[in-house]
């Protein structure tokens, strides 16, 4: 017995330091974002109290940019508008004897603006930290978007502050389609800068050019169609020969964002019920749920 | 030995603080990132018992880990630097008894040790910092790349803060 105490109290240092070893490990491979705990995460109190107060401070800095970015924004979106409402007077007017009932897909979906508190994209794995929570109707995996395009997807949701997986993070693919065509592909982010990122399984058959414009394809519940994400940069033949993979531009400046946009729909319940009865079903096909 | 312990908490919470506010966004070239943090461990009293210089290190990667969502990686790097810490230094210095001021400095230790010390000590911790992110993307020349410049600019922020510090005593 005294041996054994001997023993232990010899090489103490060694269980300490295996013991450290072994418990970082266990939390590095813990790979899937989803299981990590709140508190071992920005999104927890001390964490998101200190990114609160630097963030006030330094989100003058870049305001000028992002007054620009809206101003262009702005003015795209009036053009738009006033187009819109010409077509849609046209419209009216020679389909004015029909009734017939127009679906509004948009209507499902409502807006949370909130305020980036903390942002990396150098790391392999980027996070982003905002300054809302459950408390303002957050819930995790809600989509993200800012004027430009989108920024990633709710993962970890505190009371007051949640925890959002870049778009500049391999864990998360976003389903998106290039502009006027339908068919689909998965966008990732291969980790080399924060400006690009990488659209796999294209049908080989889809024609495209340099500076398409590629959006949300709508098809995940997070996202509605349309929203922008990036443009055609080039294309690489993938390892398989019937798709194409290509390196999009993305439209978001990762490096400077500061106001984002929270996508909460009001139907996802009902289409998580109903995809839930299709356990086998790639997450593609459930779409027709939505039509 | 209670102004000792003060000095080192609140050296703890300041470096903390700079590295996720300050330093976790600086990143010169895309490749180097000073990491800044491990500071507190070259700086920690040689005549520590070793669980505890293990104990603190792991509370300070731990933190920076939560802090900046890494989740592990500072945890890991710093248990494993707070072990090579006191050979590292037996190495440059073979004579124990020479130690008059158990913390390691500029004065205590003279420059040339003392840079020797905090040079290796940053190569490992940035080598072990970058093999770990490594485990999910590999490109071996990049990674060295940033080994190189991380370990240059950890190194010289380093000294900087020691001989600001030390001079105004």
């Amino acid at each position: 017995m005294r041996n054994l105490l001997n023993f232990f109290l010899r090489y103490s240092a060694w269980f300490v330091f295996i013991f450290y070893v072994v418990l970082s490990c266990w939390l590095l491979f813990k790979k899937n974002p989803y299981q990590h705990h709140v508190y071992l995460t920005s999104a927890n109190a001390v964490a998101s109290g200190i990114y609160d107060v630097t963030s006030n401070i330094t989100s003058y800095i870049g305001l000028r940019d992002i007054n620009e970015d809206l101003q262009r924004r702005n003015a795209a979106l009036e053009s738009e508008v006033i187009m819109l409402r010409q077509q849609a007077r046209r419209l009216n007017q020679t389909i004015l004897q029909d009734s017939m009932r127009r679906l509004d897909s948009i209507g499902q979906y409502e807006f949370v603006i909130a305020s980036v508190i903390n942002n990396s994209v150098i790391r392999p794995y980027n996070y982003i930290t905002i300054d809302k929570g459950s408390a303002d109707g957050i819930g995790p995996e809600m989509g993200v978007m800012d004027q430009n395009g989108v920024v990633g997807v709710t993962n970890i949701v505190g009371t007051h502050h949640a925890r959002i997986i870049s778009l500049l993070n391999p864990n998360f693919r976003l389903s998106c389609k290039l502009r006027g065509n339908d068919a689909f592909g998965s966008l990732v982010w291969d980790g080399e800068s924060p400006s690009e990122a990488l659209l796999e399984e294209l049908p080989k058959q889809v024609r495209f050019q340099q500076g398409d414009t590629i959006i949300t394809s709508g098809y995940s519940a997070m996202f509605p169609e349309g929203i922008p994400v990036g443009t055609v940069l080039s294309s690489t033949r993938g390892e398989d020969d019937n798709f194409h993979t290509l390196r999009i531009k993305l439209l978001t400046d990762f490096t400077t964002l500061s106001t984002v946009k929270i996508i909460s729909n009001r139907d996802i319940v009902e289409i998580k019920e109903v995809e839930a009865d299709l356990p086998r079903v790639a997450s593609g096909t459930t779409s027709t749920s939505k039509l | 030995m209670a102004k000792e312990t003060i000095k080192f908490a609140f050296m703890f919470v300041a470096l903390t603080l700079c590295q996720v506010v300050v330093f976790n966004h600086i990143c010169l070239f895309s490749v180097a990132i000073p990491l800044v943090f491990i500071y507190f461990i070259v700086k920690l009293p040689v005549t520590l018992g070793i669980s505890w210089v293990m104990t603190l290190s792991f509370v300070l990667g731990l933190t920076v880990d939560i802090m900046s969502n890494t989740q592990g990686m500072n945890a890991l790097a710093c248990t494993i630097l707070a072990v090579t810490r006191l050979p590292v230094l037996h190495l440059y210095m073979p004579r124990h008894d020479a130690i008059t001021n158990p913390e390691p400095s500029i004065r205590t230790l003279g420059p040339a040790i003392f840079m020797k010390y905090a040079v290796t000590l940053s190569a490992i911790y940035c080598t072990l910092f970058f093999t770990i992110e490594a485990f999910t993307f590999f490109n071996p020349m990049h990674m060295l790349l940033k080994i190189a410049s991380s370990t240059l600019l950890t190194f010289i922020v380093i000294m900087a803060i020691d001989g600001f510090t030390t001079s105004r005593r």
